[in-house]
C-alpha cells in the first residue's frame, strides 16, 4: 500500500513567461481522485498543468510531486517518423517499465490496426488516442491531461471517460484541464477555477 | 548506468525516426556532395587537389552539414510537441543532449563517408595514411555535434534561428575545424605524428564539449 | 524549484559621479602622457603611441569577456537578475572595446608594417572573440522572455569564454606546424623604457576606470529596465 499519498502541489507559485505573469501566487494541492481545472482561454490552465508537471520554472514558490507525473498536453507529443507503438515503447522503456501491455492498450484505444503506421499517417483523433493510451501503459501516480477530449469522436470520448473513472477509483491523482465536459463534474473530487492566472476552488 | 541506457534510447529513437523519414540524412548528404563539387569547381581542381585545401573544403562542408542535420532533427521534435513529451519524462532533460549527440555522430559518419569518397574521387586525392585519416575523420565527426546541439537548443524557440545557429556555432568550432583540417592534411601527406597529434586534440575537444554539454544543457532546455 | 529573485532598484548612483570624474581625469592624464610626455620610439617614431590605446583596449576586451563568464555562472547558480545585468553590460562594453581594438590594430599595422592585417594568433583570437560577442548579443536580442534570455545567454557565454583560450592555442599550433611566417610580432611592443612603461600603466588604469564607469551606468540602466518589466 502506498504510504505517501500520491499527488502534486504548488505553493505560492508564480510563473512569468514572455514577461507576462501567467500564474499568480497559486496554491493548489492535488491528491488522489479527479481534479478539474476550468477557465476561459488564456486564463493559464495549460501553464498550471505544466507547472504541476515541472515543465515551467517558477519565478516564485515551489512545486512538490510524489513520483514523476505523466503529462499529456494540447498536442499529442508523439515523434513523427515513429509508429504509435514505437513511441509508446520509448516512453515505457524510458521509465523502466514493461512493454508487454502496449499492444493491448493501443488496441483498447482503437489504434490496434494502425499501431505500426508512422504517426504522421494517422488522423488527429487516432494520434490523440494513441497518446492517451499512455495512461494505461505508463504506471504513474499523477496524471495531468490538458484538453484531452480534443479531436476525439464519441467512441473515443466514452473510452476516455471510462478510463478517468477507472484511474480515479484506482487512487491515482488525475488533473484535467477543460473548458467543457460538465459530465465530469460528478466524478470530480475537486474543481479549480482559474482566471487571469489566479486560481481558486470552485 | 541508467542515464547511459536512456541516452541510448533517445539515440535509438532518433535513428529510427530518421530511417523512416530520412530527409535529414538525405539533405545533409546532398548538401555535402553539392558543396564539395562546388568548392572544388570554384577554387579550381588543381588547387583543391592540394591536401590542405581539400581538407579545408571537406571540413567546412561537413560543419555546415552538421548544422543542417541538427536543425532538422530538432525541427522534427517541435512538430506535435514531441520534444515536450521527452522533456516531461523523469531524466528526459539529462538524456536529450547525449542522445542527440550520439545519433548525430552516427548520421554524420555516413555524411562524412559520402563527402570523403566524393572528394577523393573528384580531386584525385592521394592518401598516404588511410588508417590515420579514418581516425582523424572519426574523431572530428565526434567533436562537431556537441557544440551544434547546444546552439540549436539555445536557439530553439527563437525566430531567425536558421541564421543564428551558424553565427553561434562556427566561431566556437574554430579549434575543432583547425584540428580536423590539419589532421586530415597530415594524414593525406604522410605525416603520422602530425595526424595523431591533431587526432588526440580532436578527442580532447570531443570529450570536453560533451562533458560541458551534458552538464549545462539540461538547465537550458525549454 | 529555484526561485528567481525579483529585482529591486540599485544603490549604484552614489559612486557613479566620483567614478566618472576619476575616469575622465585619468583618461586626460593618460592621453597627455601618451601623446606628449612619453618619449618617441627610436624605431617606429610617433606611430607607436597607438600602443597606449591598443594594449589597454586588448586588456579590456578580455577583461570584459571574463566578466561575462563570471556573471553567466552567477546567473545560472543563483538566478539573481543582477548577474544578468552585469553580463549584458560587460558584453556590450566588451564588444565596443574589441571592435576598437581591431580597428586600432589595423591603423597601427598599415603605416608600421605595410599590411592592414596579420594572421597572428592573438589578433585572430580577438577577431573570433568579437564574433562571439556579437553572437551573444544577437542571441539576447532575439529572445523575448527575461528569464529564458538570461539562461540562454549565460550558457552561450560560458561556452564562448571557455573556448577562447582553446581557439588561441589551436591557431598558435596551426601556425607553428606550418611554419607560416608570422610576419611580425604584431601588437608586440617595441622595447619599453621606464617612462613608456609608466605611461602604459597609467593608460591601463585609466581605461579600466572608464570600463568601470561605463559598467555602472549600463548596469543601472539594466536594473531600472528589469524593475519596470516586473512591475507591469
Amino acid at each position: 500500500m502506498r504510504t505517501v499519498q500520491s499527488g502534486a502541489s504548488l505553493h505560492d507559485a508564480t510563473v512569468v513567461l514572455d514577461d507576462r505573469v501567467i500564474l499568480r501566487a497559486v496554491n493548489l494541492v492535488v491528491g488522489p481522485g479527479l481534479t478539474l481545472v476550468r477557465g476561459p482561454n488564456g486564463s493559464g490552465k495549460t501553464t498550471l498543468l505544466r507547472a504541476l508537471a515541472g515543465l515551467v520554472p517558477l519565478a516564485r514558490g515551489d512545486r512538490r510531486a510524489s513520483g514523476d507525473p505523466l503529462y499529456i498536453g494540447h498536442r499529442p507529443m508523439l515523434l513523427r517518423g515513429l509508429t504509435a507503438r514505437e513511441n509508446l515503447e520509448f516512453f515505457v522503456r524510458f521509465r523502466g517499465g514493461d512493454t508487454r501491455g502496449i499492444d493491448g492498450a493501443l488496441r483498447a484505444w482503437g489504434v490496434g490496426e494502425d499501431m505500426d503506421r508512422p504517426v504522421e499517417r494517422l488522423s488527429a483523433g487516432e494520434r490523440r488516442r494513441a497518446a492517451l493510451a499512455r495512461v494505461d501503459t505508463e504506471k504513474v501516480a499523477v496524471i495531468l491531461l490538458d484538453e484531452p477530449f480534443a479531436d476525439l469522436d464519441d467512441a473515443g470520448a466514452n473510452r476516455l471517460r471510462q478510463t478517468i473513472a477507472r484511474l480515479r477509483d484506482d487512487g491515482r491523482a488525475v488533473v484535467i484541464a477543460t473548458h467543457a465536459h460538465r459530465e465530469l463534474d460528478e466524478l470530480a473530487k475537486a474543481q479549480i477555477a482559474i482566471d487571469d492566472g489566479a486560481a481558486r476552488a470552485a | 548506468m541508467i542515464t547511459s541506457y536512456r541516452i541510448a534510447l533517445v539515440a535509438g529513437r532518433e535513428l529510427r525516426a530518421e530511417r523512416r523519414q530520412p530527409d535529414g540524412v538525405v539533405a545533409a548528404v546532398t548538401f555535402i556532395a553539392v558543396l564539395v563539387l562546388l568548392e572544388s569547381l570554384v577554387v579550381g581542381p588543381q588547387i583543391a587537389h592540394e591536401a590542405d585545401v581539400a581538407a579545408a573544403l571537406f571540413w567546412l562542408a561537413l560543419a555546415f552539414a552538421t548544422i543542417l542535420a541538427t536543425m532538422r532533427s530538432f525541427d522534427r521534435e517541435l512538430e506535435d510537441d514531441a520534444l515536450e513529451g521527452l522533456v516531461a519524462l523523469p531524466g528526459g532533460r539529462d538524456a536529450l543532449f547525449g542522445g542527440k549527440v550520439l545519433s548525430l555522430a552516427i548520421v554524420l559518419l555516413l555524411v562524412a563517408g559520402v563527402g570523403g569518397i566524393l572528394s577523393i574521387v573528384l580531386l584525385d586525392l592521394r592518401i598516404a595514411l588511410p588508417v590515420h585519416l579514418l581516425v582523424v575523420v572519426l574523431l572530428g565527426v565526434l567533436a562537431l555535434p556537441p557544440i551544434v546541439v547546444v546552439d540549436v537548443v539555445l536557439a530553439l524557440r527563437l525566430r531567425a534561428r536558421a541564421a543564428l545557429v551558424p553565427i553561434l556555432a562556427l566561431p566556437v568550432l574554430v579549434p575543432q575545424l583547425v584540428a580536423a583540417t590539419r589532421g586530415t592534411s597530415a594524414a593525406l601527406q604522410g605525416d603520422a605524428v602530425g595526424a595523431l597529434s591533431w587526432a588526440g586534440l580532436l578527442f580532447a575537444f570531443a570529450v570536453v564539449y560533451t562533458v560541458i554539454g551534458l552538464t549545462i544543457v539540461p538547465a537550458a532546455i525549454e | 524549484m529555484t526561485e528567481t529573485t525579483i529585482p529591486r532598484g540599485n544603490t549604484l548612483p552614489r559612486i557613479r559621479p566620483w567614478l566618472g570624474i576619476a575616469a575622465a581625469a585619468s583618461f586626460v592624464v593618460a592621453s597627455v602622457m601618451a601623446l606628449f610626455w612619453a618619449p618617441t620610439d627610436a624605431v617606429q617614431g610617433n606611430v607607436y603611441r597607438i600602443l597606449y590605446v591598443h594594449v589597454p583596449l586588448a586588456w579590456l576586451a578580455y577583461l570584459a569577456f571574463v566578466v561575462v563568464f563570471l556573471a553567466s555562472v552567477g546567473w545560472l547558480w543563483t538566478k539573481n537578475p543582477l548577474f544578468d545585468a552585469i553580463a549584458v553590460a560587460s558584453a556590450e562594453i566588451g564588444v565596443l572595446f574589441t571592435g576598437l581594438f581591431l580597428v586600432a590594430g589595423s591603423i597601427w599595422a598599415k603605416p608600421t608594417w605595410g599590411v592592414w592585417w596579420t594572421w597572428e594568433p592573438r589578433l585572430v583570437t580577438t577577431a573570433i572573440m568579437f564574433v562571439m560577442y556579437v553572437g551573444y548579443l544577437l542571441l539576447r536580442g532575439l529572445s523575448t522572455d527575461f528569464s529564458r534570455r538570461a539562461t540562454r545567454a549565460a550558457v552561450f557565454g560560458i561556452i564562448a569564454v571557455i573556448d577562447v583560450p582553446i581557439v588561441h592555442l589551436s591557431v598558435l599550433w596551426a601556425n607553428s606546424l606550418h611554419q607560416l611566417p608570422t610576419v611580425l610580432r604584431a601588437g608586440g611592443a617595441p622595447a619599453l623604457d621606464s617612462s613608456m612603461l609608466l605611461t602604459l600603466m597609467v593608460s591601463l588604469g585609466a581605461y579600466t576606470l572608464i570600463y568601470a564607469y561605463l559598467m555602472t551606468s549600463r548596469i543601472s540602466l539594466e536594473l531600472a529596465r528589469q524593475v519596470r518589466l516586473w512591475t507591469t
